[in-house]
């Protein structure tokens, strides 16, 4: 494991950017209304370090560990000892592409989901494994797996299903009994009594867990090759995740992203502001106002949406550096130099650890350790203040 | 001098693999004979450059110029989506990149044989998709492998994967039409089988499933048979298409009741599967943002053998031109019922009915129908006539369009192999970074920003018991002015 040469153990780490915020602070007011907090101590976990593979699916905290799934097993990191345990088909593994990991909060029960493997359940070292031929699960190529109570959901190629770990019951969700006009499930999320289906071909289905009724998120200009108006509702048809934290809705697809917080929607491209690439392959909400991105050109944090403040992290693998841009909107406002940070800048997957984040990407699983995070934004005095 | 050498698959329909002991066989043959064979072909200027520049380990990015068009589609100005505003974004004008790690993965040491997968419906299933029997595709899927199967027999009588003097091989899945599965199968060539690329796809529903897999393991998928417009839409860098897709067909198909024929009240009949579904898309928006809209739309479950339901509704609009989409039997029965009734409308499809099913259910009533067709089959072309006559000679029957654009399809992964070597990401990289058209038996094939076959497309008019490919303008058909500019650019698409 690597951590940033530049700043190994630093309390908190803005020392790359105190300096250009002192003489911006005196210059202009133009930092207003703050800064973000930005991560710049970072470790990266590959095969070097004992991962089964560097092809990360998905990462998953889970108190003293954190969980990830690779094209080719799953491993687990423990945090205090930073030591890997990983588990392959010969272990016991029913398949070897792990893309999708859940804990339940109240069994520890570990929920994977396999690309082409259907759906196993890893408890007390034992795998479960369930497919469409010995269970309820609609389809073997699992994309996503989410809890929801006693529920287990998984977005399939082929629609959703709903597993009740209690009665041992299977739902499944398609075109027949949802309002898919597509089936192909590509991400699911539970919180607050709303399970969120990203879906290619039908935006995004919201599923109310107390009166099961559905609403469906589509792009209103319904056409493929544009997006008419910016701020007019989901971006595009296709979607590939969506994060819903603080009744706010976070959306990703491969055509930009989007956030409704109920009233009003949001729509975030390349172009006008620190999103790093439309084309996204997941995300995370950390907040109603914090939402991170799995883009193909680096890992992009909305850390004040109220402002459009971004933070987007990229690297250079060969260098073994890294770089922050703080933008607001379109404008750059600052660049930091993080040292090396995610491993890789395409990005797969990403989860939220107290203050810490973990990305997984192309090539390993970049740990940002977030000693002295705050959400939103602080008044660039204060942020100088605490870093001397 | 160069010896022929030839590896003839092995027949079958379900799983049609070179054994591994006939592919160490065939390695040793290779092996032997290496010392007589010709040098391999070498690569032009260009490709070693291109070689180069894509040669950039894990973590770099090839810095090449990203193609680039300036409308997507050619589509012209009065068909295009909200023409009197301009959007605020637009896609599929710039190349999609490829960013991820791919390219560093080196070589496997030791491979006895190339693998590429095919995917495609070669058997009848039961769907859920259709409520019983798969969408009777299946003798497009067995032209279209068998059309492969010979591109490779011929790549490997030219001494196989040059680099290594092995043979290559061809992975069959069927692409079973029961929603989902083809995703498991996918998965299947990738991870057991472990091919380079992937070539099929007929059923949109099916391939759309398929390449959203392709795109997780990152799979380079190249279809020779889906003509859903959407299926490049998905922006997914690995896929790309080599033959005209549905988008074209229905511009052509308008623009020539509409602008020549001067129609003004379109009917729409089609299947209500995906295809018929997407299939009439352009044609039913074309229509409308001309003026014309289509005055009723209805659809029959494929299989159908009674139409009078949709018929006597549609005959309360009094249309004055039919369009329809759907399989080529489907075409002929929809055809006859209209017929029966007396009416003379045009009757506009799709190129699933330039098919010995459609002429002979249709008989005397396919006369004067007119098909959209992705290519001229009439074109005088000596690589034409070699593959017809090489087809003809090993399956006993002429190509269809299905077969012809596998042949073209495979033969482009096959160069792409050859030269990017054995690398999914940089075999992707020099289809998707080629500049010059790829020169195919159905003709040039040059793929747009977005990996789509942008060629020439044709209308198939059946003529005294013969169809007639006749070319845009063959036939006079007037267009509307296609405005060379990406529309957040320019005034609205409305300008004159």
């Amino acid at each position: 494991m690597r951590t940033s040469p530049l700043f190994p153990g630093l309390p908190l780490l803005l020392m790359g950017w105190a300096a250009p915020l002192c003489a911006a602070d005196k210059a202009a007011p133009k930092l207003d209304p703050g800064l973000p907090y930005v991560y710049t101590q970072w470790e990266q976990i590959t095969t070097k370090d004992g991962l089964p593979n560097d092809h990360i699916f998905a990462v998953k905290a889970d108190k003293e560990c954190v969980w990830i799934g690779t094209e080719d097993g799953l491993a687990r990191y423990d945090k205090k000892t930073r030591k890997i345990r990983s588990w392959r088909e010969k272990d016991g593994l029913p398949w070897r592409v792990v893309t999708a990991i859940e804990v339940d909060a109240r069994t520890g029960d570990v929920w994977l989901g396999l690309f082409g493997g259907g759906l196993a359940r890893f408890s007390a070292g034992r795998f479960d494994h369930y497919t469409q031929l010995n269970s309820g699960l609609v389809n073997d190529v699992v994309y996503a797996v989410a809890i929801e109570g006693d529920h287990v959901w998984c977005a399939t190629t082929a629609g959703a299903s709903r597993y009740d770990t209690k009665t041992d019951k299977w739902d499944i969700f398609t075109e027949k009994n949802a309002p898919m006009e597509e089936i192909w499930n590509y991400n699911v999320s539970a919180r607050d009594g709303k399970v969120h289906l990203a879906v290619w071909g039908s935006g995004i289905l919201e599923f109310d867990v107390k009166t099961e009724n559905w609403k469906v998120y589509l792009d209103p200009d319904g056409e493929m090759e544009i997006d008419l108006y910016r701020d007019d509702g989901n971006v595009h048809v296709i979607t590939t995740g969506a994060s819903y934290v603080e009744k706010v809705l976070w959306v990703s697809s491969y055509f930009g992203c989007a956030r409704y917080d109920g009233r009003h929607w949001r729509g975030y491209f390349d172009h006008d502001c620190g999103l790093p690439s439309n084309f996204n392959n997941n995300l995370k909400a950390r907040s109603g106002q914090e939402a991170w991105f799995c883009s193909d050109k680096g890992l992009g944090a909305c850390m004040d949406a109220a402002t459009c403040t971004w933070v987007t992290y990229t690297s250079d693998g060969n260098k073994h550096s890294g770089k922050a841009v703080i933008k607001r909107e379109n404008e750059v406002i600052e660049v930091v130099d993080t040292g090396y940070s995610v491993p890789h800048n395409f990005q797969i997957s990403v989860d939220f650890d107290g203050n810490d984040v973990w990305a997984g990407t192309s090539k390993g699983v970049g740990h940002g350790i977030g000693q002295g995070y705050y959400p939103r934004l602080r008044a660039s005095g204060a942020i100088t203040a605490q870093a001397k | 001098m160069k010896t022929p050498l030839r590896f003839p698959l092995l027949p079958g329909i379900v799983r049609l693999r070179v054994g591994a002991a006939l592919g160490l066989l065939a390695g040793a043959i290779l092996a032997a004979a290496a010392a007589d064979q010709a040098a391999a072909p070498a690569l032009s200027p260009e490709d070693q450059a291109l070689l180069k520049r894509i040669d950039t380990g894990y973590y770099g990015k090839p810095q090449i110029p990203l193609k680039t068009n300036l409308n997507y589609a050619s589509s012209s100005a009065d068909v295009e989506p909200y023409g009197g505003v301009k959007p605020y974004k637009e896609h599929f004008l710039v190349q999609m990149e490829y960013a991820g790690s791919g390219r560093g993965i080196p070589e496997p040491e030791r491979v006895d044989t190339v693998k590429i997968g095919f995917l495609g419906p070669i058997m009848p299933t039961v769907s859920v998709a259709t409520g019983g029997k798969s969408h009777n595709e299946e003798a497009l899927g067995i032209a279209m492998l068998q059309a492969i199967r010979m591109a490779i027999e011929e790549a490997n009588a030219r001494g196989g994967y040059h680099k290594r003097g092995i043979p290559f091989e061809l992975c069959v899945r069927n692409d079973n039409a029961l929603w989902g599965a083809s995703g498991s199968e996918v998965i299947h060539l990738a991870y057991k089988d472990n091919v380079w690329a992937i070539i099929g796809g007929i059923d949109g529903a099916n391939t759309h499933i398929a390449i959203r897999v392709a795109l997780k393991i990152e799979i380079p998928w190249m279809t020779p048979g889906d003509l859903d417009p959407t299926y490049i839409e998905t922006n997914i860098p690995w896929v790309m298409r080599c033959i005209g897709d549905d988008r074209q067909l229905n511009y052509l198909l308008v623009d020539y009741a509409m602008r020549k024929l001067d129609c003004k009240r379109p009917a729409i009949i089609r299947s209500s599967n995906r295809y018929g579904r997407f299939g009439v898309r352009e044609i039913r928006d074309s229509c409308r943002r001309l003026g014309r809209p289509s005055v009723i739309e209805m659809a029959y479950k494929g299989g159908a053998q009674a139409f009078d339901m949709q018929l006597d509704r549609i005959a309360e609009y009094k249309p004055d031109v039919i369009f329809h989409w759907g399989n080529g039997d489907d075409a002929a029965r929809v055809l006859n019922a209209i017929r029966a009734r007396g009416w003379k409308q045009p009757f506009l499809t799709c190129d699933r009915a330039v098919s010995d099913d459609f002429v002979k259910i249709a008989g005397p009533n396919a006369e004067g129908v007119i098909c959209g067709y992705p290519w001229n089959p009439d074109r005088q072309d000596p690589k034409l006539e070699a593959f017809r006559e090489g087809f003809k000679k090993r399956y006993g029957a002429l190509p269809d369009t299905y077969a012809a654009h596998a042949y073209d399809g495979a033969n482009m992964l096959l160069w792409a192999i050859q030269t990017a070597g054995l690398n999914r990401a940089k075999i992707r990289d020099v289809l998707a970074y080629r500049t010059e058209p790829f020169q195919g038996v159905t003709g040039q094939i040059p793929l747009s920003s977005a990996m789509d076959d942008v060629g020439e497309v044709f209308l198939a008019i059946r003529e005294k018991g013969k169809w007639i490919y006749r070319s845009r303008e063959d036939l006079g058909i007037p267009r509307g002015k296609v405005i060379e500019k990406p529309r957040v650019e320019r005034e609205q698409a409305s300008a004159k």
